[in-house]
């Protein structure tokens, strides 16, 4: 049969998103794709160039709609190495909530979109309902609801409010009852299973040369995290281990990548209520903003000269930020901001993964990497 | 408690890593301590020229275990006096192998953190590269040693200008296709219309100002 090229996108629902894949087909078979991405590049990193330290947390927020909170505090983390910033414990303890229920609604949010693309349409709803919980506790910390700019340089914005504690222990028990009814209605739904057992099989070493990380690596049976590799924050406090899945010898499947976003949801919240209990000076106490105990003192420029860097662990994989400080007196910008996206370098690696595939098989390959083009285009 | 990796241990690891990689001709590296949170990270600081990078990077990925690319960030600096360019290279060493599997039943590798030691502790490397000044700056491209860093280098070329010898395939990947020749947004000598901290501030309505390369060709 004839060989030819499809171009699926920029409108296409298996997308998530604005950009191309281009797929080459000898008949139903995927024998060639070439992802076409940046319809949404903003130039960020430009912009950042002429913004300070504190006004860049903004548009990081801005990344990923549905993960602005990994964003910004894989930035701060970043501007605390360059400007040599310690943080205080308590604001520590309040990001990692921050971040972990962030996490959880990102995930809720692939898992609301995922089911769809394979013919699911209840666990949308169903998914969304919880991430609502998330998004009222995070407005609480943030005061918005998808951009919450929460940290600073040296800590965060404010305190958790009263009554926060109690609101998110609720909330987490019952959304860890409730993801038993997600796993009900995927793991015993035949369409689901027919759909995404068998197919997108891909294996860690080969992730890993690739430059894919986070979830989409642990699914295939390693445990490799940047929360316990290259610690950062208050995780070894915790009691926690990153969720593995079992995969096949054939790597980790579209299922597997399923079952590991069940699993870190579940990790996720169980770290939330254990940071709530451990935080330093109880989770019921309130500073008011500015107060020592949430944020550090940090200096607004810069030296010539210096250059600080994060690895992250987002939502989505390893996101990272470098940036340069200083130059030519403007030590109150930094000189240059780069920004490593998680899904920037997944896509192609995911693009490769259905060649030999159907086309049928696509939307569920590409959805189970989670792409979330904000911050592949930056 | 959680896991966590030795700090001794990584700093034993960064030092012996970091002596080899002083052993390569025109490479030089120390460890460097970063404090974030709980516990320190001692991660590796080098430097390499542009003609032994493809040396150092092959030492390091068949040697050393870096087995991941992370990130290649482009800088322009038309002001420096020692560098009109720079490229860095964040690597890493994660350590990850494919799991082992026993009558087709796979066993999900669990690292016990607290005891990796020597070539297996996770380390981050950071490696820049000063180029001489320049119209086609370039570097050799580390494509087919680490795929993820493909990408990274398009990326690069695409927003700095900084091209990668041997890059196969390299193309527009954020800007247009159609983008002119020799436009490469991150370069300095593209102003931003805010590009001074104050100005930004004196004339908040903007009524004032143009944009610096106003009547410029792009």
């Amino acid at each position: 049969m004839a060989e030819m090229w499809i171009s699926m996108g920029p409108q296409h629902p298996m997308t998530h998103g604005l950009w191309t894949l281009k797929i080459k087909v000898d008949g139903e078979t995927v024998i060639d794709t070439e992802p076409d991405l940046g319809y949404i590049h903003r130039g960020v990193e430009k912009i950042c160039e002429a913004r300070n330290f504190t006004q860049i947390t903004t548009y990081c927020d801005r990344l990923c709609y549905a993960s602005a909170n990994t964003w910004s505090h894989a930035y701060i983390y970043a501007t605390e190495d360059l400007l040599d910033v310690e943080v205080p414990e308590r604001a520590e303890y309040i990001r990692l909530v921050a971040v972990e229920i962030q996490r959880i609604a990102s995930h809720l949010m692939w898992l609301g979109a995922y089911g769809p693309d394979i013919g699911n349409l209840s666990i949308m709803v169903w998914c969304l309902r919880e991430r609502e919980m998330m998004m009222d506790l995070l407005q609480e910390l943030g005061g918005s609801r998808l951009h919450y700019n929460f940290p600073r340089v040296g800590g965060v914005k404010r305190d958790l409010p009263h009554g926060f504690a109690h609101r998110a222990r609720a909330k987490l028990t019952l959304f860890q009852d409730r993801i038993q009814e997600y796993e009900a209605l995927f793991d015993e739904s035949t369409i689901f299973l027919v759909r995404s057992q068998g197919v997108g099989y891909a294996k860690p070493e080969e992730m890993i040369n690739a430059g894919v990380s986070g979830p989409n690596v642990r699914a295939a049976g390693v445990d490799y995290d940047i929360r316990w590799a290259h610690p950062y924050s208050v995780y070894s406090e915790l009691d926690w281990a990153p969720a593995v899945e079992r995969s096949s010898i054939k790597g980790a499947d579209c299922y597997d990548r399923y079952r590991i976003r069940i699993e870190e949801m579940k990790e996720s919240a169980s770290m939330v209520l254990q940071a709530l209990d451990k935080m330093p000076g109880g989770a019921e106490t309130y500073h008011e903003p500015g107060d020592p105990k949430i944020l550090a003192k940090a200096p607004s420029r810069a030296a010539e000269g210096t250059t600080g860097y994060h690895h992250f662990e987002d939502s989505r994989g390893e996101s990272m930020f470098y940036i340069a400080g200083g130059g030519e007196g403007r030590g109150k910008m930094p000189y240059r901001v780069s920004i490593r996206s998680p899904m920037f370098i997944t896509i192609p690696f995911a693009a490769k993964c259905m060649v030999g595939y159907k086309v049928a098989d696509i939307p569920a390959i590409m959805g189970s990497f989670d792409p979330c083009i904000g911050e592949t285009d930056r | 408690m959680g896991k966590k990796i030795s700090a001794a241990a990584q700093l034993k690891s960064a030092e012996s890593l970091a002596a080899a990689i002083s052993m390569i001709d025109g490479a030089s590296a120390e460890v460097s301590t970063r404090s974030s949170g709980t516990q320190d990270r001692h991660t590796i600081k080098g430097s390499c020229t542009p003609a032994s990078w493809r040396e150092l990077a092959e030492t390091l990925e068949s040697k050393h275990g870096i087995d991941y690319c992370s990130m290649i960030t482009g800088i322009h600096w038309p002001d420096a006096a020692d560098k009109t360019w720079e490229v860095i290279y964040h690597l890493m060493r994660t350590g990850v192998t494919d799991p082992s599997h026993e009558n087709g039943i796979v066993q999900p590798n669990i690292t016990a953190a607290g005891s990796l030691k020597g070539g297996k502790v996770p380390l981050e490397i950071e490696i820049s590269i000063a180029l001489p000044d320049t119209r086609t700056p370039s570097v050799a491209s580390v494509q087919d040693i680490w795929v993820g860093a493909d990408w990274n280098e398009k990326e690069t070329w695409d927003l700095v200008g900084i091209d990668f010898d041997g890059h196969k395939r390299m193309r527009r990947v954020l800007n247009p296709h159609e983008t002119p020749v020799g436009y490469h947004p991150l370069q300095k000598q593209h102003k931003l219309r805010y590009h001074g901290f104050e100005e930004m501030y004196d004339d908040v309505q903007g009524f004032r100002r143009k944009p610096a390369d106003a009547g410029k060709v792009k």
